[in-house]
């Protein structure tokens, strides 16, 4: 019975780096209508307030936005067009990133 | 024509309002604006909660007039062109409030106040232009129109985060105003949550506005 009790608890600490270590995703979104701060202010405000967001980055020069997720979690296509169209700009591409 | 004027204020107040800045903000933001200009001294406060309608307060101070308004404002982003290296956008802006005068005949009168106008601007990363105007009719003491349109440029692109310069020309038309055309060169920085315009105009006025977004 012990020796059970044992192999579990081994299985278990095992398995707990592998949770911890769920990789965070990386999301680009090319955006039209991105010409000044205030258009990445209003991207980084839309995007901060989902518990899904770690970051956002917002490049100007190349109109891409680069959203780093939290751990566990994902944005699927649909709520990244609607947080875009919620700011009040437009998404071109959407990139999924490892 | 007053009755049409009224329902393009209606149709504002139902449906759920540049030159100076943004007047929709992104949705949960609060935006301050402070414009002391050659004919006016103003304050707008506004909330947005969504990115296309924006509803505040306005106060106005027309020196010449003797004339003081306070005003429920809402601000509605009709259309947005986004482009790739371009904006542009298309807003209602309209008000209705109380007046009261100091001026002449209608010393110590007020009244109520309504006042509705469109906006267009386009602007890219390094060029700016803009056009506006407004209809203001007051019970029983005033009522006039005013427009105005800019022109800006950027000596430089900046990043994200750094201090954005513009050089501006604005030039603005009111009837019934001695001074039929105001023209006035300013210059825009805007950094972060501030954006700050300082400018002379033709008639020797100064213009100092400040906007802080939040």
């Amino acid at each position: 019975m012990s020796k059970l009790i044992s192999i579990f608890a081994i299985l278990s600490i095992l398995s707990t780096p592998a949770i911890a270590a769920h990789p965070k995703g990386t999301i680009s979104a090319g955006v039209n209508g991105l010409v000044c701060d205030f258009c990445a202010r209003a991207l980084e405000k839309t995007f901060g307030r989902e518990e899904a967001v770690e970051t956002i980055n917002v490049d100007l020069d190349n109109k891409i936005i680069t959203i780093h997720l939290n751990a566990g979690h994902s944005l699927d296509d649909k709520t990244i067009t609607q947080l875009i169209m919620d700011a009040g700009y437009d998404v071109t591409e959407i990139n999924y990133e490892k | 024509m007053r009755l049409l004027f009224l329902a393009i204020v209606s149709f504002t107040l139902m449906a759920p309002t540049v030159a100076m800045s943004r007047p929709v903000s992104y949705p949960g933001g609060w935006t301050v604006m402070t414009m002391h200009e050659g004919l006016r001294n103003s304050a707008h406060v506004h909330y947005s909660p969504t990115a296309k309608t924006s509803l505040g307060y306005r106060f106005e101070y027309w020196p010449d007039k003797e004339l003081t308004v306070h005003a429920f404002q809402i601000n509605k982003l009709l259309k947005r062109w986004n482009k790739t290296e371009s904006q542009a956008n298309f807003y209602l802006k309209s008000g209705i409030g109380v007046s009261y005068s100091d001026f002449g005949q209608f010393d110590n009168k007020s009244g109520s106040s309504v006042f509705t106008g469109l906006a267009v601007d386009w602007e890219d990363r390094r060029r700016f232009i803009s056009y506006e105007n407004r209809l203001t009719e007051i019970d029983g003491i005033d009522d006039f129109f005013q427009q105005s349109t800019r022109i800006g440029w950027a000596p430089y692109q900046g990043d994200y985060g750094d201090l954005h310069t513009w050089l501006m020309l604005q030039i603005e038309h009111m009837s019934e105003a001695d001074q039929d055309y105001t023209v006035t060169p300013l210059i825009r920085l805007f950094k972060d949550v501030h954006l700050i315009e300082l400018g002379l105009n033709n008639h020797n006025k100064f213009l100092f506005n400040y906007v802080f977004r939040y």
